[in-house]
């Protein structure tokens, strides 16, 4: 009886083991992930799927950790995450997750807003609000680390996104980290200075494309169609030309800006609009130095889970070398789908 | 005591009480008796001020009666008459309790031993004593019924107004009732009006009996026309005969059912 | 006794037959994790009742390493704290507005409107502007909590008072009574069960209120800790937490229950006549 039930819930709940041919991914409105909007409408993401002899449903997710979650508990395939998030959620729920393309990194998306100063060692004693255990609290922890202070010197309060910039305009809030499009409107506001943004750490929020490495291993078509459809849109929408213009359009609208808010918001953003310049972060030291800070600081938030005796507890595979635990690899930074597309392989 | 001068009542087009004029001594005993919906109840809140006469004077002592209930005229309902959340005994000591000028309408002191002390006797009046503790919703309707008129006598009134007062309750209960009834009614001299649905009751309890009923009937608009008192029947002096034969002709009318 | 419609079990049998969905939803959980667990030790979704011990164990009875507070009480503490002055401010407001309004009807006439306007408003949707007026602290919160349930316990409170027998007013004014001793000794001491009764039906809006104004800006509480902790999709403290909130939810209206029984006997006995 128990088996019985055992073996209906595996099959209910885990994806189906049978080989397969449609696949599923999830995406969460952000600057970096929009062009899957643009991808998904444009029929670009159906024309290399076709290519490979599968099926690839793209789906909009509106609240961004549900996304991952529902990646983490096995409902898609692939799902478009930072790269701390895909360490904290689905490596320390022990999903072997690979970045399949890395997207873009913020540079100066994300930043810290004080009241009434300009200075970031102002910040000591106050009140900062901001998501907590998002990379919003990872920037603040290296923000702090600048200034020679810890996290022991303000006092974190969990704010939803949703809200901060109600919450900013309130008398009681001095001090927000957040990200865009809520950090340009926050510092629009009177009186109000962003003393330290991601500009300050390039290379160290990732936007990328996550899949799930056994998946990867065992359909590398998916790999493929995906990453095949992404830098054809990336080439459709760089540029200046009028196909670039109002695919960037679609973007704005899609996001609920314009053209002019969407490219404000690019402009804060590394993207990496073909292969070669994401290759060249993802097989680079920075990416291993970052995300050793980021195990780090997850491991000190008791992000890792019980079980983890150390920031390495979790291994992380990159090109230029693994960081912590060989014998745990769960986060991989894999380039090479993305170095068939830099070499028209796909 | 009570005039009834020229009294009208009617609610728009219909008239419920027509020209009404009647005069009533101290310590009488007044059973009115109709068919439902000849307005004797109306007759009675009129008289217990939750409705006004739309023509004509009801006077008390030569006032006009006002238009709001009082203390000078206590009310038994057939239900409700009871406060629920309270005991037997502070169903009879919130007459006194709500009779003081004040705000929560509580006593204390010396005030509260002595509305204790009445309320006591009340109660042993009315043969409630063992239940001086409990609370109404574990008495009989019969106790209820008692402890309802125990409470509007405490507040005495100068008049007591029972609106059918044991229509709910068992015959054998009744017949109690109408003892202990009579009996405050003799020895406290009240002055008494009671509507009843039961003409053996009208009959056999009062001093006076008055009949409503309508004079004249238009078919087309059987509301033009309000009722009277077609009867006016002095009771003590009445044999069980000539009690009888009355009783026959008036049921025989078909002008009770 | 052949018709299903009139069978009826008896005392024991219905109280097994009560616990078998209760049994099966357990092993039906129990596989389930067991299943994910063998396939992925590392899974957060279906955490296994010894991870949830553990879990327990961490938040609720080892100071946390962080700031050395014991996070699963005081999370317990801020959110009754929350709750309780939330829900109090609304019963004691939801009572004088709805005697008020349910007994006089001048005062009826003056605020009925206003009172149906203010129990159609989406107390979510005016969060934003709660926060900018009353500031981000604990007055928020408790006037989420507050104008959330208020209007229902005062409308109910209305209808209540209007729903004593108009025989009980008029016999109280044939006793001498003015309306300030009607309101008090009258239409308060028999309203206060039903006041009761408000607040238990109230309570679970009163919940919801709780944990959304904890999700959206807070540093300590229940609904604080499940959003946070959403985060890294830590089932094995998510599960608990919200057995916890379940169980207090259930407490509290019991203790709420038992006061109405042992404070109003007469309400208790089953009587005809009320």
């Amino acid at each position: 009886m128990k088996r019985l039930l055992a073996l209906v819930l595996t099959m209910v709940l885990s994806p189906s083991v049978m080989a397969r041919d449609s696949f599923q991914i999830c995406w969460s409105i952000y600057v970096g992930w929009m062009p899957w909007a643009y991808a998904d409408q444009q029929g670009i993401v159906d024309k290399w799927a076709k290519k490979y002899g599968i099926e690839i449903d793209v789906v909009q997710i509106n609240d961004y950790v549900e996304s991952i979650n529902q990646y983490t508990a096995g409902q898609f395939d692939a799902c478009t995450m930072t790269n701390m998030d895909a360490l904290t959620i689905p490596a320390a729920g022990g999903v072997d997750s690979t970045a399949l393309i890395v997207g873009d990194y913020s540079n100066g998306n994300d930043g810290i807003v004080l009241k009434g100063t300009s200075n970031l060692a102002d910040i000591k004693g106050q009140s900062v609000n901001l998501v907590e255990l998002s990379v919003s609290h990872y920037l603040l922890a290296r923000a702090l680390e600048t200034v020679g202070m810890s996290e022991a010197d303000v006092q974190v309060v969990n704010t939803s996104d949703a809200d901060m910039v109600a919450v900013y305009s309130t008398d009681d809030v001095s001090a927000v980290v957040t990200w865009n499009p809520l950090l340009s409107e926050i510092a629009a506001m009177p009186d109000s200075h962003v003393v330290y943004d991601s500009a300050s750490t390039p290379g160290e929020i990732i936007d990328m494309l996550v899949i799930n490495t056994e998946t990867l291993a065992e359909y590398p078509a998916l790999g493929k169609a995906l990453v095949g459809a992404w830098y054809e849109t990336m080439a459709l929408m760089s540029g200046n030309d009028a196909a670039a213009v109002e695919a960037r359009t679609f973007l704005g609208e899609a996001s609920g800006t314009d053209l002019e808010g969407y490219e404000a918001q690019l402009a804060s953003t590394q993207m990496f609009y073909t292969p070669a310049e994401a290759l060249a972060l993802t097989e680079s030291k920075v990416v291993l130095e970052t995300m050793e800070k980021v195990a780090e600081f997850s491991f000190d938030h008791g992000l890792l889970g019980d079980g983890a005796p150390d920031a390495g507890f979790i291994g992380i595979e990159t090109p230029a070398g693994t960081f912590g635990s060989s014998a745990n690899v769960k986060l991989r930074f894999d380039p090479t789908y993305m170095k068939m597309a830099a070499e028209g392989q796909l | 005591m009570i005039e009834i001068d020229r009294v009208w009542k009617s609610y728009g087009d219909n008239t419920v009480l027509e020209d009404i004029s009647l005069t009533v001594k101290e310590g009488e005993f007044v059973t009115m008796v109709g068919a439902s919906g000849c307005g004797k109840s109306t007759f009675l809140n009129l008289l217990l001020g939750t409705q006004t006469v739309s023509r004509g004077e009801l006077r008390l002592d030569g006032k006009p009666i006002v238009a709001e209930p009082g203390p000078d005229r206590g009310i038994v309902f057939q239900q409700y008459s009871v406060f629920p959340h309270m005991t037997v005994l502070d169903n009879v000591m919130a007459a006194p309790a709500l009779a003081q000028k004040g705000i929560t309408g509580h006593l204390f002191g010396a005030a509260r031993a002595s509305a204790k002390r009445e309320a006591e006797a009340m109660l042993e009046r009315v043969g409630l004593v063992a239940s001086a503790q409990q609370y109404p919703s574990s008495l009989s309707g019969g106790m209820r019924q008692r402890l309802a008129i125990a409470q509007a006598l405490t507040a005495k009134p100068r008049i007591l107004l029972l609106d059918e007062p044991f229509g709910a309750l068992d015959p054998g209960i009744r017949n109690d009732m109408h003892v202990l009834l009579r009996d405050l009614w003799r020895s406290l001299g009240l002055t008494v009006f009671m509507v009843t649905h039961d003409l053996k009751e009208g009959f056999s309890l009062g001093s006076r009996l008055w009949v409503f009923d309508k004079r004249r009937h238009d078919p087309h608009a059987p509301n033009a026309y309000g009722a009277q008192v077609t009867y006016d029947l002095p009771l003590s002096k009445m044999s069980e005969e000539s009690y009888m034969q009355t009783l026959q002709g008036l049921g025989s009318s078909s002008l009770l059912n | 006794m052949e018709r299903w419609i009139n069978k009826r079990p008896s005392r024991a049998v219905s109280g097994m037959l009560g616990l078998i969905p209760l049994i099966i939803l357990l092993l039906l959980y129990m596989a389930g994790s067991e299943a994910r667990l063998a396939e992925n030790p590392a899974d957060k979704l279906l955490p296994s009742f010894e991870q949830f011990s553990q879990a327990i164990e961490r938040m609720a009875f080892e100071p946390s390493k962080r700031t050395g507070e014991y996070l699963f009480w005081v999370d317990t503490q801020s959110s009754l704290i929350r709750l309780g002055l939330g829900v109090g401010i609304a019963s004691l407001l939801g009572l004088v507005v709805g005697v008020l309004t349910g007994a006089l009807p001048v005062v009826r006439a003056l605020f009925n409107p206003l009172l149906t306007v203010v129990s159609l408003i989406p107390p979510l949707a005016i969060l934003p502007i709660l926060f900018i007026v009353l500031g981000l602290g604990e007055l928020s919160k408790v006037v989420l909590i507050t104008i959330g349930v208020m209007p229902f316990i005062a409308r109910d409170i209305q209808r209540r008072t209007q729903e004593i027998p108009s025989e009980q007013i008029i016999k109280a004014q044939t006793l001498g009574a003015n309306t300030s001793q009607i309101l008090l000794r009258i239409i308060l001491p028999q309203i206060m069960p039903r006041l009761i009764d408000a607040t238990r039906l109230s309570l679970g809006a009163a919940w919801l209120f709780l944990i959304a104004a904890e999700a959206i800006v807070s540093t300590d509480g229940l609904g604080y800790r499940i959003f946070l902790v959403r985060r890294y999709l830590a089932m094995d403290v998510i599960l608990p937490y919200v057995a916890w909130i379940t169980l207090l939810a259930f407490l509290s209206d019991w203790v709420l229950a038992k006061i109405s029984y042992l404070c109003f006997p007469w309400d208790r006995l089953d009587g005809a006549e009320r």
